[in-house]
């Protein structure tokens, strides 16, 4: 297995780990004894989360000296494997665990509860009956589990549909790009500075990224429609919006498009005839100032492709941009290695919560990657630029820098007012 | 992808007299006689490995030497084996080196470009002094070879063009809606294959580790979309499995999986996995999930990966182990596939990995499989006893394919293998 030792991966449910702990009991079950605690009868406010972790700290000495072992299930019950030279201090600590309770009716009315505070069996006598109970905690917490995932499965799909509308059909989807063939699309354009941010907030720009508002594309095109419910469907669309995207780069010149720019394309789109048009139509010295934004689902769907188009757009001058970087992936793709000029990790407030641990590796990262290489983005907070700065990063995108550019003008219309005023 | 017509315009007919072989040797024979400041450079593209030599490749190669051929007294031939040959007359030699690199550097990833510092040879390119009487010869020699082989060459393409009208009308968003209903209302149960895989011992035999159920393409082709090429768009062609899971899925969940002696694996989409069409599978197959093994495409797995993550875990604390399909050796190196955390990668074996009898490539390969994880590795689609050695030469030792399907037979498990039944 790919990931031994690794100690981040997902536990396992403790069901599953009892029903696992009881089948390897059976070959040393000779001497072992179990207590079950039936938790799961105390009162709700009884049985919150403190509650049982406070009875079962009560286990820790023995746990730590390897005298037995403890599993706390879903239903709040605790289940007490050990030896059985060590009862008496097994009865102690049961006896503290039932005056932590002693007001619940569980300890107060025993007598008149369908089952005991505790039930003690013998491993060896008991085998088969202890067995079957792990198995039927295991299989219960299975299916709880399988519940609450088809639940969320329905109602994320209901909620969905509520709020973004009915998903992409290819029915609709041949709509779409038939209506996209003659749209003019130029409204729908919209730009975002990648701007260094100094330590009073002033943004400077550094280049923009332009890309077509797909919201604002639903909103025009088919209100109601949730144009990303599918995946596929709409990599698919994007290609189309790729080579409206060129023609309309082809066509706009001067003003609209002034200083370095980058968007987003298809690696399919840069081998095709469209590209090809975009780039015979442009003046060269241009290259050099676009940079062009790749998905990594892109690059990895046809890696060869990826590769050839790469050497065959920096040769031209063009650089290349990987967009979309998560913690998880930035990690994970060779970038050095792909020949990628610059990268995109998007801002997730949970990168402040991830730890020391994780700040160093992205410190360390951002270091070896240079100077200016790496930009974050959607970044719709001061905390993102603070964060940011924290680990090295001095470029950054989004809706927060957008209004610090936005307040910077005003600043700056301001301050001229102000000198014409001075001056008058 | 959008392909750039049928190769160059020599190929538009098949007739002898118009093939740029002709025409060079045509042109040949009028500077025969005063040949004086001519030279030729012979780019040996048709020596690239297979992946590399796709046309559009070949088409923006040519399209480098355009500003050369616009501003000297230069021709550029492109021969039907996808050779080019540069005839150029009083130009200087480093004005072609400048442009040679350039075209050298699209194929960086290819051995063919890589310079041997201790030799003269280069293999990428040849040179000749036209006005040298011996080089005039050998080059004339050699064009008159690849003018006959061109011949038959074109022959064969015309087939081939024929086979590939075959493949049909692209997959488009048009088409797919009315191929999704009909694939949605199919039974696929007699369309199921399967190929196992074997762990390889050196000393010969093996041991299974799973058979791979999957949904043969062309018969659901053939059935529902003779007319069409069902991969012409990954992406939509991904959006095709979605539904394809689902029939499967709507198969397995009649298996006896208390009875199944062999492990089965199946490729599904990691949405899949996460819906409740997989709940069902797994009702089905109870405590047998130990039987079951699940592959992802790492297409799939890199446009979400905090889904994947998600999937795996789930699928990994129920007891499935899980495989990352849709790698070559190539891809291996670019990310980190020991990253996935999955129980297995699978890698496809590619007729362009015979010719790594170079030490320092084959070198290079055992270490990426070893930094991923030779233990965790399955060499796919292995069509000859060749890509087992090349295989255990790099410290793999699983396999699936034709060949080892073979394999499988001869090793003789008399039993008839109870995923079978899926299958039939």
């Amino acid at each position: 297995m790919a990931d031994t030792g690794d100690g981040k991966k997902r536990l396992p449910s403790q069901e599953n780990l009892l029903l696992d702990y009881v089948r390897r009991l059976e070959k040393h079950k000779a001497g072992r004894k179990v207590v079950h605690l039936h938790l799961s009868g105390l009162r709700p406010f009884n049985r919150r989360d403190q509650h049982i972790r406070t009875a079962a700290g009560n286990f820790e000495p023995l746990i730590g000296d390897m005298t037995g072992q403890l599993f706390i299930l879903k239903n709040a019950d605790l289940f007490f494997v050990y030896k059985g030279d060590a009862q008496p201090q097994v009865e102690t600590i049961v006896q503290k665990i039932r005056f932590l309770f002693d007001d619940d009716p569980l300890v107060a009315e025993e007598d008149k509860q369908p089952l005991p505070f505790a039930s003690w069996h013998d491993a060896d006598k008991d085998y088969e009956s202890i067995l079957k109970m792990a198995q039927s905690y295991a299989d219960a917490e299975e299916k709880r589990q399988t519940a609450v995932r088809s639940r969320m499965d329905a109602r994320a799909a209901l909620r969905a549909k509520q709020q973004q509308g009915e998903p992409l059909t290819p029915e609709v989807l041949a709509r779409v790009e038939t209506a996209l063939e003659r749209a003019d699309l130029s409204n729908l354009v919209r730009r975002q500075f990648i701007c260094s941010v100094d330590a009073k907030m002033v943004p400077e720009q550094h280049f923009s990224e332009l890309f077509i508002s797909i919201k604002d594309l639903r909103e025009t095109l088919l209100p109601g429609v949730n144009l990303v419910a599918n995946r596929w469907l709409f990599q698919h669309l994007t290609e189309t919006l790729d080579r409206r995207m060129l023609s309309m780069l082809t066509k706009t010149d001067g003003a609209s498009i002034s200083g370095e720019i980058s968007f987003n394309v298809n690696v399919a789109t840069l081998l095709s005839k469209d590209f090809q048009i975009f780039d015979d139509n442009i003046a060269a010295s241009r290259r050099g100032q676009m940079i062009i934004e790749l998905q990594k689902e892109d690059i990895f769907s046809n890696l060869s492709s990826y590769l050839f188009a790469r050497e065959f757009v920096q040769d031209k001058g063009y650089r290349v941009c990987l967009d979309g970087m998560a913690l998880d992936s930035i990690q994970l793709i060779n970038r050095k290695r792909l020949g990628i000029d610059l990268t995109k990790l998007i801002w997730n407030p949970e990168l402040v919560d991830d730890g020391d641990e994780v700040h160093e590796m992205l410190a360390n990262l951002t270091r070896e990657e240079g100077e200016g290489r790496l930009i974050l983005t959607r970044c719709d907070n001061r905390e993102a630029i603070d964060f940011g700065k924290s680990i090295g990063i001095s470029l950054f995108q989004g809706r927060y820098v957008e209004s610090l550019i936005a307040e910077d003008n005003r600043r700056r219309e301001l301050l001229r007012l102000k000198r014409r005023i001075e001056r008058s | 992808m959008a392909d750039w017509g049928v190769a160059t315009t020599s190929m538009g007919s098949g007739d002898a007299d118009t093939t740029e072989e002709s025409l060079l040797l045509d042109r040949l024979n009028r500077i025969q006689n005063n040949a004086i400041g001519y030279f030729a450079v012979h780019v040996h593209l048709s020596a690239l490995r297979p992946n590399n030599k796709q046309q559009h490749f070949i088409d923006i190669a040519a399209r480098t030497f355009d500003t050369l051929i616009d501003s000297a007294d230069a021709t550029l031939f492109s021969l039907t084996n996808k050779d080019l040959v540069l005839i150029c007359r009083e130009v200087p030699v480093d004005d072609v080196d400048s442009i040679m690199e350039k075209v050298r550097g699209l194929f960086s990833e290819d051995p063919l470009t890589e310079m041997d510092e201790d030799s003269f040879e280069d293999q990428f390119s040849t040179w000749y002094d036209l006005s040298n009487r011996e080089d005039f010869a050998d080059f004339f020699g050699v064009i008159t070879e690849l003018a006959v082989e061109a011949e038959q060459k074109l022959k064969e393409l015309a087939q081939q063009r024929d086979q590939e009208k075959q493949l049909g009308d692209p997959l488009r968003p048009g088409n797919l809606a009315g191929i999704n209903q009909k694939l949605a209302g199919m039974r696929v149960a007699d369309m199921i294959k399967r190929q196992a895989c074997l762990q390889v011992r050196t000393g010969g035999g093996g041991e299974l580790i799973f058979y791979e159920l999957f949904i043969s393409m062309a018969e659901v082709r053939e059935r529902v979309a003779p007319e069409i090429n069902l991969f012409a768009s990954p992406w939509l062609f991904q959006y095709l499995t979605e539904t394809l899971d689902r029939r499967l899925l709507a198969v397995l969940v009649e298996e006896e999986f208390d009875e199944l002696q062999d492990p089965l694996s199946i490729n599904l989409n990691v949405s899949t996995v996460l819906s409740r069409d997989f709940q069902n599978l797994h009702r089905a197959v109870g405590a047998n999930a130990h039987k079951v093994v699940i592959e992802f495409q790492i297409i799939d797995i890199f446009a979400d990966l905090k889904s994947y993550s998600y999937a795996r875990d789930s699928l990994q604390e129920r007891g499935y182990r899980v495989v990352v399909d849709g790698l070559n050796p190539l891809s291996l190196s670019y990310f980190e596939p020991a990253g996935l955390r999955s129980d297995f990668i699978k890698i496809a074996w590619g007729p362009e990995f015979t010719g790594d009898e170079e030490d320092r490539r084959v070198q290079e390969m055992r270490e990426v499989i070893a930094a991923a994880g030779k233990d965790s590795m399955i060499l796919g689609r292995v069509d000859s006893e060749k890509a087992v050695k090349w295989g255990l030469g790099l410290g793999v030792s699983r396999f699936q394919g034709f060949f080892i399907d073979k394999l499988a037979q001869v090793i003789g498990r008399g039993r008839q293998p109870a995923a079978k039944k899926a299958a039939s």
